[in-house]
């Protein structure tokens, strides 16, 4: 079996190559490729990355440069140039590693998963998969989840908004049903309102100097606008409150939290403070039932997530090797009479 | 029937500690398989105990003057039904809560509870005293143990409570405050559980009152004074969490105090003598 890789990432090429690949469908570049006589082939196309993967008999497969000429007619732009080509055992590994997010801009990132199946089923629909890739990506499916379930390369949050969400369900749980309090309406604050919406907060209070910006805001996400002056009162409702106005001095004070913890019943309160100078006074802390993180609190909680997750690639990366290896060993076998079995839980026999 | 019963209680002894273990390992790995090997080995270990405590009876009631009593007079019969009780509680609560990762917490007060009565009480059965052959006997000390084992799982409720909490404060929360239920959930299933057990602690003691008011010569000794001490703790942890809405360390303090009160009720009674003495066998 000769496999042929193509690729185009983040590492190796520039975006405007990207982009251009990106903008056509995979469904058109597997069915240009099948017209022209490629019978397997499978294409994996994200933001940060395109990826063809083809396969045959030696004598099947075409020489890169066909494929590369082909590509650069669909993206109506030269490419070929930012390629990365990889044939059999390399290109083995390099899905592998793919799938497992060791070549992801964030390390153990798990939505490459999910786009190669994408990508793999596309090409499975349009009857371009053959016994080898099938078995080639539903192996590298394999090889991702045991990568990410046996080491720590995708322990941790890796974003700022990833780790205040996962923060505030260790508050609360479930944060359906919770309600959050925007104070300022600028692009930060309207991309923490997204966050919360997304993760399911029933209700959204915006406030806002400008109540007419405050109003847009909260129109956006069906959440209700109030007078800046009203904020303090919104505070003994609200569970999460998010902080980004470009006020000079502090604007949530210790003496206006400990009003609204009076009317809460002990429920927690968790002040996300995105401003720069700070909104929130830091002595609320202190506060029982009341959390305050700063961005820099979560900069360095996803900062020592992504050091843990670095720390875990040499691991990851042994366990992507041994299953290259055993997948080379099982495509070898297909040509003898012998064929091996591979089976996921065991080594091959 | 002696060596039935000891048999299946170190087997259950052993079965706790290994869950209590497993328990361990499913906070500090996030290994869902750990969880389920708890699962089994709880279950398991509960039938042995079951087994043993059946044994128990059956030898207790093999002195005739016995029949119908529960043995629970003596430390051996105090300590394996309270840690069948909690064990028991767990596997409930943890079985509706979902909330396994709690058995590091509870599960090792079932293996100490069943460890002290395997490895220091005498599990011989002797005839009991004429005084504590009473129908009583048989609810008195069987609400009051049943009433410890869910205060002591909202012990192991409280202090994940307070782990919790400190991973939040510290704002480098580790791997633990992600696998551990969130501080909402923890919070509601401590007050569930002690509002649920209270009313329980109090049934037990008015029952002892009406017992000791029947038994002629009886005087209030230690017991009765730290047991009341644990109920007005707990009553006013009760009060301050649903009655004046207060939530969070404070009353998670007092509940641990409550449970502090209630260990000094049982184990301490004995250091301080008086008819409730265990190591006195009831005499």
């Amino acid at each position: 079996m000769k496999l042929l890789t193509l690729s185009w990432t983040h590492k190796t090429s520039a975006a405007p190559a990207r982009e251009a690949l990106a903008a056509v469908p995979v469904e058109k570049v597997l069915a240009e490729l099948h017209d022209r006589g490629c019978s397997e082939a499978v294409a994996v196309s994200t933001c940060n990355r395109f990826e063809l993967y083809a396969a045959g008999r030696p004598d099947m497969v075409k020489p890169p440069e066909w494929f590369l000429e082909i590509l650069s007619g669909l993206a109506g732009a030269e490419v070929a140039s930012e390629a990365e080509v990889r044939e059999d055992h390399q290109a083995v590994l390099h899905l592998f590693s793919v799938a497992s997010g060791l070549d992801s801009l964030v390390v153990g990132e798990t939505e490459i998963l999910g786009q190669i199946k994408t990508g793999y089923e596309a090409a499975k629909s349009l009857g371009m998969t053959d016994k080898r890739l099938n078995v080639l990506f539903q192996r590298a499916l394999y090889v991702g989840k045991k990568v990410r379930s046996e080491t720590s390369v995708a322990v941790g949050a890796s974003s700022v908004p990833s780790v205040a969400v996962q923060l505030a369900e260790s508050i609360f749980g479930c944060l359906e049903g919770k309600s959050a309090l925007i104070l300022g309406a600028g692009a930060m604050a309207e991309l923490a309102a997204k966050h919360l919406v997304a993760r399911g907060v029933g209700k959204l209070v915006v406030a806002n100097r400008t109540w007419e910006r405050a109003y847009a805001l909260a129109a956006r996400f069906q959440g209700e606008s109030v007078r800046w002056e009203e904020f303090p009162e919104q505070l003994a409702q609200a569970d999460v409150v998010i902080a980004s106005t470009g006020a000079p001095q502090a604007v949530v004070t210790r003496a206006m939290v400990e009003a609204a913890a009076a009317k809460r019943a002990g429920r927690s309160i968790f002040f996300i403070d995105i401003a720069m100078p700070r909104d929130v006074e830091e002595s609320v802390h202190q506060l029982d039932g009341v959390f305050l993180y700063r961005l820099e609190d979560f900069e360095s909680i996803v900062a020592k997530n992504l050091a843990n997750r670095a720390e875990s690639v040499a691991a990851a990366r042994s366990i992507v090797e041994a299953k290259a290896e055993e997948f080379d060993r099982w495509a070898k076998s297909l040509s003898t009479e012998k064929e091996l079995s591979l089976r996921h839980s065991s080594r091959p026999r | 029937m002696l060596l039935t019963q000891v048999f299946l209680n170190w087997g259950a002894f052993f079965l706790y500690v290994a869950a209590a273990l497993t328990a361990g390992h499913y906070l500090f790995t996030k290994d869902l398989r750990a969880s389920r090997i708890m699962h089994v080995l709880l279950g398991i270990g509960l039938c042995l105990h079951l087994g043993a405590w059946g044994a128990r009876v059956a030898l207790f009631w093999s002195v005739p003057e016995n029949r119908f009593f529960l043995p629970v007079s003596s430390f051996h019969g105090a300590l394996s039904y309270m840690a069948l009780a909690l064990a028991a509680v767990f596997y409930v609560v943890e079985g509706q809560a979902r909330l396994g990762v709690l058995g590091a917490f509870v599960l090792p007060w079932a293996a100490a509870s069943l460890g002290a009565a395997v490895l220091f009480a005498n599990p011989e059965t002797a005839a009991l005293a004429p005084k504590l052959r009473s129908y009583w006997l048989n609810i008195h000390p069987m609400v009051l143990m049943s009433a410890y084992a869910a205060f002591a799982n909202a012990f192991g409720v409280g202090v994940a409570l307070l782990i919790q909490e400190r991973q939040i404060k510290s704002r480098k929360p580790t791997e633990l405050c992600y696998r551990l239920p969130s501080l909402d959930e923890l919070d509601s299933l401590n007050g569930r559980v002690i509002a649920w057990a209270s009313p329980v602690l109090v049934i037990g003691m008015v029952m002892g009152a009406l017992w000791s008011h029947a038994a002629p010569d009886y005087r209030a000794g230690p017991k009765e004074i730290l047991s009341l001490c644990s109920a007005a703790v707990y009553a006013a942890f009760l009060w301050l969490r649903y009655g004046a809405g207060r939530r969070g360390r404070t009353t998670v303090y007092i509940s641990l105090l409550g449970f502090a009160c209630l260990l000094a009720t049982f184990f301490g009674a004995e250091l301080l003598r008086g008819s409730h003495s265990y190591m006195g066998g009831g005499q």
